[in-house]
Protein backbone atom coordinates (compact mmCIF):
# COMPACT_ATOMS: atom_id res chain seq x y z
CA UNK A 1 0.00 0.00 0.00
CA UNK A 2 1.16 3.49 -0.68
CA UNK A 3 2.55 5.40 2.27
CA UNK A 4 2.29 9.11 2.88
CA UNK A 5 5.47 10.27 4.59
CA UNK A 6 5.51 12.48 7.66
CA UNK A 7 8.51 13.94 9.39
CA UNK A 8 8.21 15.21 12.92
CA UNK A 9 9.99 18.15 14.47
CA UNK A 10 9.05 18.26 18.13
CA UNK A 11 11.27 19.33 21.01
CA UNK A 12 9.56 17.40 23.82
CA UNK A 13 10.72 13.81 23.48
CA UNK A 14 7.66 12.19 25.07
CA UNK A 15 5.36 14.23 22.89
CA UNK A 16 7.32 13.33 19.78
CA UNK A 17 7.18 9.60 20.51
CA UNK A 18 3.47 9.88 21.25
CA UNK A 19 2.68 11.66 18.00
CA UNK A 20 4.78 9.12 16.07
CA UNK A 21 2.92 6.19 17.66
CA UNK A 22 -0.47 7.75 16.85
CA UNK A 23 0.47 8.45 13.22
CA UNK A 24 1.97 5.01 12.63
CA UNK A 25 -1.34 3.47 13.56
CA UNK A 26 -3.25 5.32 10.86
CA UNK A 27 -3.29 3.21 7.68
CA UNK A 28 -1.32 4.86 4.91
CA UNK A 29 0.59 7.23 7.19
CA UNK A 30 4.23 6.63 7.85
CA UNK A 31 6.64 8.57 10.07
CA UNK A 32 10.00 8.51 8.34
CA UNK A 33 12.05 10.68 10.67
CA UNK A 34 11.81 12.42 14.03
CA UNK A 35 13.80 15.51 14.94
CA UNK A 36 14.15 17.43 18.18
CA UNK A 37 15.93 20.44 16.72
CA UNK A 38 15.48 22.72 13.72
CA UNK A 39 19.12 22.24 12.64
CA UNK A 40 18.71 18.54 11.98
CA UNK A 41 15.43 19.17 10.22
CA UNK A 42 16.98 21.78 7.94
CA UNK A 43 19.79 19.45 7.04
CA UNK A 44 17.39 16.61 6.24
CA UNK A 45 15.08 18.73 4.09
CA UNK A 46 18.01 19.73 1.88
CA UNK A 47 18.23 16.20 0.52
CA UNK A 48 14.79 14.71 0.97
CA UNK A 49 11.28 15.28 -0.23
CA UNK A 50 8.49 14.67 2.24
CA UNK A 51 4.74 14.74 2.02
CA UNK A 52 4.09 16.44 5.37
CA UNK A 53 6.02 18.14 8.12
CA UNK A 54 4.51 18.14 11.58
CA UNK A 55 6.18 20.75 13.75
CA UNK A 56 5.49 22.06 17.24
CA UNK A 57 4.81 25.78 17.74
CA UNK A 58 7.98 26.49 19.72
CA UNK A 59 10.25 25.07 17.03
CA UNK A 60 8.21 26.61 14.23
CA UNK A 61 9.21 30.04 15.49
CA UNK A 62 12.87 29.08 15.16
CA UNK A 63 12.40 27.65 11.69
CA UNK A 64 11.34 30.81 9.83
CA UNK A 65 14.35 30.66 7.48
CA UNK A 66 13.25 27.28 6.30
CA UNK A 67 9.86 28.59 5.27
CA UNK A 68 11.31 31.66 3.55
CA UNK A 69 13.62 29.43 1.52
CA UNK A 70 10.83 27.07 0.50
CA UNK A 71 7.52 28.95 0.40
CA UNK A 72 5.67 25.78 -0.63
CA UNK A 73 6.58 24.08 2.62
CA UNK A 74 3.87 25.84 4.62
CA UNK A 75 1.29 24.18 2.41
CA UNK A 76 2.57 20.84 3.67
CA UNK A 77 3.02 21.79 7.30
CA UNK A 78 0.90 20.71 10.24
CA UNK A 79 1.28 22.76 13.38
CA UNK A 80 1.24 21.03 16.74
CA UNK A 81 -0.05 23.66 19.09
CA UNK A 82 1.35 23.31 22.58
CA UNK A 83 0.90 26.86 23.87
CA UNK A 84 -2.79 27.74 23.61
CA UNK A 85 -2.34 31.50 24.19
CA UNK A 86 0.14 32.33 21.48
CA UNK A 87 -1.55 33.47 18.28
CA UNK A 88 -1.25 30.92 15.57
CA UNK A 89 -1.85 32.74 12.31
CA UNK A 90 -4.62 30.34 11.44
CA UNK A 91 -5.26 29.55 7.81
CA UNK A 92 -1.67 29.51 6.71
CA UNK A 93 -1.01 25.98 7.88
CA UNK A 94 -2.32 22.86 6.21
CA UNK A 95 -3.74 21.75 9.54
CA UNK A 96 -3.45 22.51 13.24
CA UNK A 97 -3.45 19.86 15.93
CA UNK A 98 -4.07 20.89 19.53
CA UNK A 99 -2.80 19.13 22.62
CA UNK A 100 -6.40 18.96 23.78
CA UNK A 101 -7.57 17.13 20.63
CA UNK A 102 -9.17 13.76 21.29
CA UNK A 103 -8.42 10.56 19.42
CA UNK A 104 -11.29 11.07 17.00
CA UNK A 105 -10.33 14.64 16.13
CA UNK A 106 -6.71 13.76 15.44
CA UNK A 107 -7.57 10.69 13.38
CA UNK A 108 -10.11 12.68 11.40
CA UNK A 109 -7.66 15.49 10.67
CA UNK A 110 -4.93 13.13 9.52
CA UNK A 111 -7.27 11.06 7.39
CA UNK A 112 -8.49 14.22 5.67
CA UNK A 113 -4.86 14.96 4.79
CA UNK A 114 -4.32 11.48 3.41
CA UNK A 115 -7.50 11.36 1.34
CA UNK A 116 -6.23 13.07 -1.81
CA UNK A 117 -3.32 10.65 -1.99
CA UNK A 118 -5.53 7.62 -2.10
CA UNK A 119 -8.45 8.92 -4.11
CA UNK A 120 -6.59 9.46 -7.35
CA UNK A 121 -4.00 6.79 -7.69
CA UNK A 122 -5.48 3.47 -6.86
CA UNK A 123 -2.28 1.52 -6.58
CA UNK A 124 -3.79 -1.59 -5.12
CA UNK A 125 -5.68 -3.61 -7.66
CA UNK A 126 -9.25 -4.17 -6.61
CA UNK A 127 -9.31 -7.60 -5.14
CA UNK A 128 -13.03 -8.27 -5.14
CA UNK A 129 -14.37 -10.14 -8.14
CA UNK A 130 -17.57 -9.32 -10.01
CA UNK A 131 -20.34 -11.92 -10.07
CA UNK A 132 -19.43 -12.86 -13.64
CA UNK A 133 -15.78 -13.29 -12.69
CA UNK A 134 -16.76 -15.47 -9.73
CA UNK A 135 -18.79 -17.68 -12.06
CA UNK A 136 -15.77 -18.06 -14.30
CA UNK A 137 -13.45 -18.88 -11.40
CA UNK A 138 -15.99 -21.47 -10.32
CA UNK A 139 -16.09 -23.09 -13.75
CA UNK A 140 -12.30 -23.01 -14.08
CA UNK A 141 -12.05 -24.80 -10.72
CA UNK A 142 -14.43 -27.44 -12.01
CA UNK A 143 -11.93 -28.15 -14.76
CA UNK A 144 -13.71 -26.56 -17.72
CA UNK A 145 -11.71 -25.15 -20.63
CA UNK A 146 -12.17 -21.61 -21.90
CA UNK A 147 -14.14 -22.96 -24.83
CA UNK A 148 -16.48 -24.95 -22.58
CA UNK A 149 -16.98 -21.96 -20.30
CA UNK A 150 -17.75 -19.76 -23.30
CA UNK A 151 -20.38 -22.21 -24.57
CA UNK A 152 -21.97 -22.52 -21.17
CA UNK A 153 -22.25 -18.77 -20.63
CA UNK A 154 -23.14 -17.93 -24.28
CA UNK A 155 -20.06 -15.76 -24.60
CA UNK A 156 -17.15 -15.78 -27.01
CA UNK A 157 -13.90 -17.50 -26.05
CA UNK A 158 -12.25 -14.13 -26.52
CA UNK A 159 -14.46 -12.60 -23.80
CA UNK A 160 -13.61 -15.42 -21.42
CA UNK A 161 -9.91 -14.88 -22.02
CA UNK A 162 -10.33 -11.19 -21.26
CA UNK A 163 -12.15 -12.03 -18.04
CA UNK A 164 -9.43 -14.44 -17.05
CA UNK A 165 -6.77 -11.82 -17.64
CA UNK A 166 -8.67 -9.43 -15.37
CA UNK A 167 -8.98 -12.11 -12.72
CA UNK A 168 -5.23 -12.75 -12.82
CA UNK A 169 -4.63 -9.03 -12.53
CA UNK A 170 -6.99 -8.63 -9.58
CA UNK A 171 -5.90 -11.67 -7.60
CA UNK A 172 -2.32 -12.15 -8.73
CA UNK A 173 -3.08 -15.86 -9.12
CA UNK A 174 -2.18 -17.48 -12.43
CA UNK A 175 -2.47 -21.25 -12.06
CA UNK A 176 -5.67 -23.28 -12.10
CA UNK A 177 -4.72 -24.94 -8.81
CA UNK A 178 -4.18 -21.50 -7.25
CA UNK A 179 -7.56 -20.31 -8.49
CA UNK A 180 -9.20 -23.48 -7.19
CA UNK A 181 -7.86 -22.98 -3.69
CA UNK A 182 -8.85 -19.33 -3.88
CA UNK A 183 -12.37 -20.38 -4.88
CA UNK A 184 -12.62 -22.83 -1.98
CA UNK A 185 -11.43 -20.46 0.73
CA UNK A 186 -13.72 -17.74 -0.59
CA UNK A 187 -16.73 -20.03 -0.67
CA UNK A 188 -17.16 -19.82 -4.43
CA UNK A 189 -17.01 -23.60 -4.69
CA UNK A 190 -16.89 -26.54 -2.26
CA UNK A 191 -14.12 -29.14 -2.23
CA UNK A 192 -16.65 -31.74 -3.35
CA UNK A 193 -17.45 -29.82 -6.53
CA UNK A 194 -13.80 -29.55 -7.57
CA UNK A 195 -12.68 -32.06 -10.16
CA UNK B 1 15.28 -2.86 19.03
CA UNK B 2 18.85 -3.66 18.16
CA UNK B 3 21.64 -1.20 18.77
CA UNK B 4 25.27 -1.25 17.77
CA UNK B 5 26.77 -1.72 21.22
CA UNK B 6 24.47 -4.49 22.31
CA UNK B 7 26.08 -7.95 22.61
CA UNK B 8 25.04 -9.90 19.51
CA UNK B 9 24.12 -12.82 21.74
CA UNK B 10 21.60 -10.67 23.60
CA UNK B 11 20.18 -9.30 20.35
CA UNK B 12 19.40 -12.82 19.15
CA UNK B 13 18.10 -14.05 22.51
CA UNK B 14 15.72 -11.12 22.71
CA UNK B 15 14.65 -11.34 19.08
CA UNK B 16 14.47 -14.88 17.83
CA UNK B 17 13.05 -13.72 14.52
CA UNK B 18 16.51 -12.35 13.80
CA UNK B 19 17.86 -15.86 13.26
CA UNK B 20 16.80 -16.35 9.62
CA UNK B 21 18.41 -13.01 8.74
CA UNK B 22 21.90 -13.97 9.92
CA UNK B 23 22.85 -16.28 7.02
CA UNK B 24 21.71 -13.56 4.59
CA UNK B 25 24.55 -11.45 5.94
CA UNK B 26 26.88 -14.44 6.14
CA UNK B 27 26.90 -14.12 9.90
CA UNK B 28 27.37 -17.28 11.96
CA UNK B 29 26.68 -18.07 15.61
CA UNK B 30 29.31 -18.41 18.31
CA UNK B 31 29.41 -14.67 19.07
CA UNK B 32 31.12 -14.83 22.47
CA UNK B 33 31.15 -11.36 24.01
CA UNK B 34 31.21 -9.53 20.68
CA UNK B 35 28.73 -6.70 20.17
CA UNK B 36 26.62 -6.11 17.06
CA UNK B 37 29.12 -3.70 15.57
CA UNK B 38 32.09 -6.05 16.03
CA UNK B 39 30.26 -9.00 14.54
CA UNK B 40 29.28 -6.89 11.54
CA UNK B 41 32.82 -5.61 11.05
CA UNK B 42 34.32 -9.10 11.23
CA UNK B 43 31.85 -10.27 8.56
CA UNK B 44 32.32 -7.23 6.30
CA UNK B 45 28.75 -6.05 6.79
CA UNK B 46 27.91 -2.34 7.07
CA UNK B 47 26.70 -2.04 10.67
CA UNK B 48 24.08 0.63 9.95
CA UNK B 49 22.72 -1.38 7.07
CA UNK B 50 22.45 -4.49 9.23
CA UNK B 51 20.67 -2.57 11.99
CA UNK B 52 18.22 -0.89 9.64
CA UNK B 53 17.29 -4.10 7.87
CA UNK B 54 16.99 -6.03 11.14
CA UNK B 55 14.98 -3.45 13.01
CA UNK B 56 12.59 -2.94 10.13
CA UNK B 57 12.22 -6.72 9.92
CA UNK B 58 11.50 -7.11 13.62
CA UNK B 59 9.09 -4.24 14.08
CA UNK B 60 6.47 -3.08 11.60
CA UNK B 61 6.24 0.27 13.35
CA UNK B 62 9.98 0.85 13.29
CA UNK B 63 11.01 4.31 12.21
CA UNK B 64 14.22 4.32 10.14
CA UNK B 65 17.12 6.04 11.85
CA UNK B 66 19.28 6.18 8.78
CA UNK B 67 17.71 6.49 5.41
CA UNK B 68 18.01 3.17 3.59
CA UNK B 69 18.57 5.20 0.45
CA UNK B 70 21.94 6.26 1.81
CA UNK B 71 23.40 2.78 1.45
CA UNK B 72 25.07 1.66 -1.77
CA UNK B 73 22.61 -0.15 -4.02
CA UNK B 74 25.05 -3.06 -4.00
CA UNK B 75 24.34 -3.67 -0.27
CA UNK B 76 20.64 -3.79 -0.91
CA UNK B 77 20.95 -5.96 -4.01
CA UNK B 78 23.25 -8.34 -2.13
CA UNK B 79 20.75 -8.64 0.69
CA UNK B 80 17.84 -9.30 -1.68
CA UNK B 81 19.87 -11.91 -3.57
CA UNK B 82 20.77 -13.86 -0.45
CA UNK B 83 17.15 -13.65 0.69
CA UNK B 84 16.10 -15.21 -2.62
CA UNK B 85 18.65 -17.91 -2.05
CA UNK B 86 17.17 -18.58 1.39
CA UNK B 87 13.68 -18.91 -0.07
CA UNK B 88 14.68 -21.27 -2.86
CA UNK B 89 17.18 -23.40 -0.97
CA UNK B 90 15.73 -23.44 2.53
CA UNK B 91 12.23 -22.12 3.14
CA UNK B 92 10.31 -23.53 0.17
CA UNK B 93 11.92 -27.02 0.15
CA UNK B 94 11.37 -27.29 3.89
CA UNK B 95 7.66 -26.50 3.63
CA UNK B 96 7.27 -28.74 0.61
CA UNK B 97 8.87 -31.66 2.42
CA UNK B 98 6.65 -31.21 5.45
CA UNK B 99 3.51 -30.86 3.35
CA UNK B 100 4.22 -34.12 1.57
CA UNK B 101 4.94 -35.82 4.87
CA UNK B 102 1.68 -34.47 6.24
CA UNK B 103 -0.29 -35.65 3.21
CA UNK B 104 1.31 -39.10 3.27
CA UNK B 105 0.24 -39.79 6.82
CA UNK B 106 -3.23 -38.33 6.46
CA UNK B 107 -6.68 -39.74 5.89
CA UNK B 108 -7.38 -37.22 3.11
CA UNK B 109 -9.15 -38.36 -0.05
CA UNK B 110 -7.20 -38.74 -3.28
CA UNK B 111 -8.82 -35.54 -4.55
CA UNK B 112 -7.97 -33.48 -1.48
CA UNK B 113 -4.43 -34.71 -1.56
CA UNK B 114 -4.07 -33.88 -5.24
CA UNK B 115 -5.48 -30.43 -4.60
CA UNK B 116 -2.85 -29.58 -1.98
CA UNK B 117 0.16 -31.14 -3.70
CA UNK B 118 -0.84 -29.73 -7.10
CA UNK B 119 -1.28 -26.33 -5.54
CA UNK B 120 2.13 -26.33 -3.93
CA UNK B 121 3.75 -27.66 -7.08
CA UNK B 122 2.40 -24.77 -9.16
CA UNK B 123 3.24 -22.33 -6.43
CA UNK B 124 6.86 -23.46 -6.35
CA UNK B 125 7.11 -23.00 -10.12
CA UNK B 126 5.63 -19.49 -9.97
CA UNK B 127 7.93 -18.65 -7.10
CA UNK B 128 10.97 -19.83 -9.02
CA UNK B 129 9.92 -17.81 -12.06
CA UNK B 130 9.40 -14.66 -10.00
CA UNK B 131 12.74 -14.94 -8.23
CA UNK B 132 14.79 -15.94 -11.29
CA UNK B 133 13.47 -12.95 -13.17
CA UNK B 134 14.73 -10.70 -10.40
CA UNK B 135 18.05 -12.51 -10.00
CA UNK B 136 18.85 -12.81 -13.68
CA UNK B 137 17.38 -9.57 -15.06
CA UNK B 138 16.30 -6.96 -12.58
CA UNK B 139 19.08 -6.99 -9.99
CA UNK B 140 21.95 -7.20 -12.54
CA UNK B 141 20.27 -4.34 -14.40
CA UNK B 142 20.31 -2.25 -11.22
CA UNK B 143 24.00 -2.87 -10.63
CA UNK B 144 24.72 -1.94 -14.22
CA UNK B 145 22.63 1.19 -13.86
CA UNK B 146 24.61 2.26 -10.83
CA UNK B 147 27.84 1.71 -12.72
CA UNK B 148 26.66 3.75 -15.70
CA UNK B 149 25.51 6.47 -13.33
CA UNK B 150 29.03 6.81 -11.94
CA UNK B 151 30.53 7.19 -15.40
CA UNK B 152 31.32 10.52 -16.97
CA UNK B 153 29.49 9.50 -20.11
CA UNK B 154 27.00 6.63 -19.92
CA UNK B 155 27.06 3.92 -22.54
CA UNK B 156 24.89 4.75 -25.58
CA UNK B 157 23.57 1.21 -25.88
CA UNK B 158 22.52 1.26 -22.25
CA UNK B 159 20.75 4.59 -22.64
CA UNK B 160 18.82 3.27 -25.62
CA UNK B 161 17.56 0.38 -23.51
CA UNK B 162 16.62 2.76 -20.73
CA UNK B 163 14.27 4.57 -23.09
CA UNK B 164 12.26 1.38 -23.49
CA UNK B 165 12.40 -0.38 -20.16
CA UNK B 166 12.60 1.21 -16.73
CA UNK B 167 12.17 -0.12 -13.21
CA UNK B 168 8.59 1.16 -13.19
CA UNK B 169 7.74 -1.42 -15.86
CA UNK B 170 9.06 -4.08 -13.55
CA UNK B 171 7.17 -2.66 -10.56
CA UNK B 172 3.88 -2.70 -12.46
CA UNK B 173 4.10 -6.45 -13.03
CA UNK B 174 5.53 -7.26 -9.65
CA UNK B 175 3.24 -9.95 -8.16
CA UNK B 176 2.65 -10.65 -4.50
CA UNK B 177 3.97 -14.05 -3.51
CA UNK B 178 2.37 -14.32 -0.10
CA UNK B 179 -1.34 -14.31 -0.98
CA UNK B 180 -1.34 -17.90 -2.22
CA UNK B 181 0.34 -19.09 0.98
CA UNK B 182 -2.30 -17.39 3.06
CA UNK B 183 -4.97 -19.19 1.04
CA UNK B 184 -3.24 -22.48 1.71
CA UNK B 185 -3.22 -21.89 5.47
CA UNK B 186 -6.88 -20.98 5.34
CA UNK B 187 -7.61 -24.16 3.38
CA UNK B 188 -5.91 -26.29 6.03
CA UNK B 189 -7.46 -24.55 9.01
CA UNK B 190 -10.98 -24.21 7.70
CA UNK B 191 -11.83 -26.54 4.84
CA UNK B 192 -9.79 -29.73 4.89
CA UNK B 193 -10.60 -32.59 7.27
CA UNK B 194 -8.29 -32.52 10.33
CA UNK B 195 -4.85 -34.13 10.11
CA UNK B 196 -3.93 -36.93 12.48
CA UNK B 197 -0.46 -35.55 13.12
CA UNK B 198 -1.32 -32.24 14.73
CA UNK B 199 2.27 -31.42 15.64
CA UNK B 200 3.39 -31.69 12.02
CA UNK B 201 0.37 -29.69 10.90
CA UNK B 202 1.28 -27.03 13.45
CA UNK B 203 4.82 -26.90 12.04
CA UNK B 204 3.51 -26.48 8.50
CA UNK B 205 1.21 -23.64 9.52
CA UNK B 206 3.95 -21.93 11.53
CA UNK B 207 6.40 -22.24 8.62
CA UNK B 208 3.78 -20.84 6.25
CA UNK B 209 3.06 -17.86 8.46
CA UNK B 210 6.78 -17.17 8.99
CA UNK B 211 7.32 -17.22 5.25
CA UNK B 212 4.35 -14.92 4.65
CA UNK B 213 5.78 -12.36 7.06
CA UNK B 214 9.20 -12.66 5.49
CA UNK B 215 7.77 -12.20 1.99
CA UNK B 216 5.85 -9.10 3.02
CA UNK B 217 9.04 -7.57 4.37
CA UNK B 218 10.89 -8.59 1.22
CA UNK B 219 8.30 -7.09 -1.11
CA UNK B 220 8.42 -3.93 0.96
CA UNK B 221 12.17 -3.67 0.39
CA UNK B 222 11.68 -4.18 -3.33
CA UNK B 223 8.66 -1.95 -3.90
CA UNK B 224 9.19 0.80 -1.36
CA UNK B 225 12.95 1.05 -1.01
CA UNK B 226 14.57 -0.34 -4.14
CA UNK B 227 12.17 0.76 -6.88
CA UNK B 228 11.86 4.46 -5.88
CA UNK B 229 15.62 4.70 -5.50
CA UNK B 230 16.33 3.09 -8.86
CA UNK B 231 13.66 5.21 -10.54
CA UNK B 232 15.35 8.32 -9.21
CA UNK B 233 18.72 7.29 -10.67
CA UNK B 234 17.08 6.49 -14.00
CA UNK B 235 15.51 9.93 -14.11
CA UNK B 236 18.86 11.56 -13.38
CA UNK B 237 20.54 9.59 -16.13
CA UNK B 238 17.81 10.32 -18.67
CA UNK B 239 17.89 14.02 -17.94
CA UNK B 240 21.68 14.07 -18.08
CA UNK B 241 21.70 12.41 -21.48
CA UNK B 242 19.05 14.79 -22.82
CA UNK B 243 21.12 17.75 -21.69
CA UNK B 244 24.33 16.27 -23.11
FE1 LIG C 1 12.52 -10.66 -4.62
FE1 LIG D 1 9.81 -9.75 -5.84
Amino acid sequence: MKRVNFILCIEAYLLCKGVAAVLQRIPGASVVREFGTVDMLTHYLKNHAVDFLLICDTLFEKATDLFIEDPGLLERTILLKINPVRPEGAGKFKEIIYLTDGKQEITFKIKELLNPYFRNHREEPQSTLTEREKTIVRLVSMGLTNKQIADKLFLSTHTIITHRKNIIHKLGIKSVSGLTVYAIVNNIITIDEVT
Amino acid sequence: MISRNMPMCQAVLEHYRLLPLLPRFNIRLGFGEKCVEEVCRLNHVTTEFFMEISNAYLDDDYIPQTDLSLFPLGDLVGYLTSTHHYYLEVAIPKIERKIHQLLDGSALSEKERGLVSGFFDDYRKEFLEHVSREDKLVLPYILELEKEYMKEKPDAEFMKRLQVYTIRDFAREHDRLETSLENLSRLIIKYLPPFEDFDLCHQVLTDLSDLVRDLIDHAHMEDKVLVPRVAEIEQHLLRKSEAG
